[in-house]
């Protein structure tokens, strides 16, 4: 039986996105969207800036469930809203995403179904984030 | 010009994807994802699998093929198109070596503030159609003419 208890907090990470990020996810996912790379397209289209695409930001909260649960296999559903685009700045830096995975039920079945909180700036990037997993083994 | 109402229902054909050995690597080191599993055969024997797996949103990429052939068919061009909500419904990883096919369905399409807002359904299945995942996506095509951006 797992000892996981509603609300508690089981993983809690921050995440840098830079350019060079956008570049390798870009090419290792097949989506050229230029607004992730390419400041005068971003611009042209009314965006603030070149962002982060939505599916990276994804992956990175997936990150946060995987590390926590040891096994992808583990991961039985996983779910996302795009809230808020991810403007990431031309410099060294990048934008920092914080994700934090929360316990929302424990069922019968050995699932724990975990609600992912995806922010920049304290202002969630990613709504109705959340995932049914097999929790590890203690 | 909103997308053919009857055009809901719609079937593609199936896509193939591959799953290799030096794109999961690939997808997993862009991610910066350390876990051996993807990386290792030892250490995803250790987990049980039989080979490296592939991060949960890796299933992407075969998906975003289904995504292509449907906007093709529709019309629509990449830049009108904003990804606004994402589920996946698994019921193994994708692992190394796995020979997919990809079957995109239109199952729904609104229109809010004369956007096109489309529900489309991507199942990836394995060899004997073994279902691997499901994956859900909301679209928002916007108008062709955008003259307020």
């Amino acid at each position: 039986m797992s000892d996981l208890a509603v609300g508690q907090v089981v993983a809690d990470q921050e995440y840098l996105i830079t350019r060079e990020n956008l570049v390798r996810y870009a090419g290792a996912s097949g989506d050229f969207n230029p607004i992730h790379w390419n400041d005068r397209v971003a611009k042209s289209v009314g965006l603030p800036g070149v962002l982060a695409h939505g599916m990276l930001t994804m992956a990175l909260a997936g990150r946060l469930l995987t590390d926590w649960v040891g096994d992808p296999a583990a991961v039985v559903e996983y779910s996302v809203r795009f809230s808020r685009p991810v403007v990431v700045p031309d410099d060294d830096h990048g934008v920092a995403v914080h994700v934090a995975a929360t316990v929302t039920d424990v069922r019968p079945d050995g699932l724990v179904a975990v609600e992912l909180a995806v922010k920049v700036d304290e202002q969630k990037v990613l709504t109705q984030a959340r995932a049914l997993a097999r929790p590890p083994q203690r | 010009m909103a997308i053919d109402a009857s055009a809901v229902g719609r079937v593609y054909p199936p896509q193939p994807y591959e799953v290799s050995r030096e794109k999961v690597r690939e997808f997993a080191e862009a991610i910066g994802d350390m876990n051996p599993v993807y990386v290792d055969v030892e250490a995803a024997r250790q987990h049980s699998h039989d080979e490296v797996v592939a991060p949960p949103t890796f299933v992407m990429i075969p998906v975003m093929r289904g995504f292509d052939i449907l906007m093709e068919d529709l019309g629509i061009e990449f830049a009108r198109v904003v990804h606004v909500d994402q589920r996946f419904t698994y019921s193994r990883p994708l692992i190394v070596g796995d020979r997919l096919e990809t079957t995109t369905t239109l199952d729904a399409i609104r229109q809010v503030a004369g956007n096109d807002l489309l529900t489309i359904r991507n199942d990836v299945r394995a060899a004997e159609s073994e279902h691997v995942c499901t994956a859900q996506a909301t679209l928002l095509i916007r108008p062709e003419e955008n003259g307020d951006v």
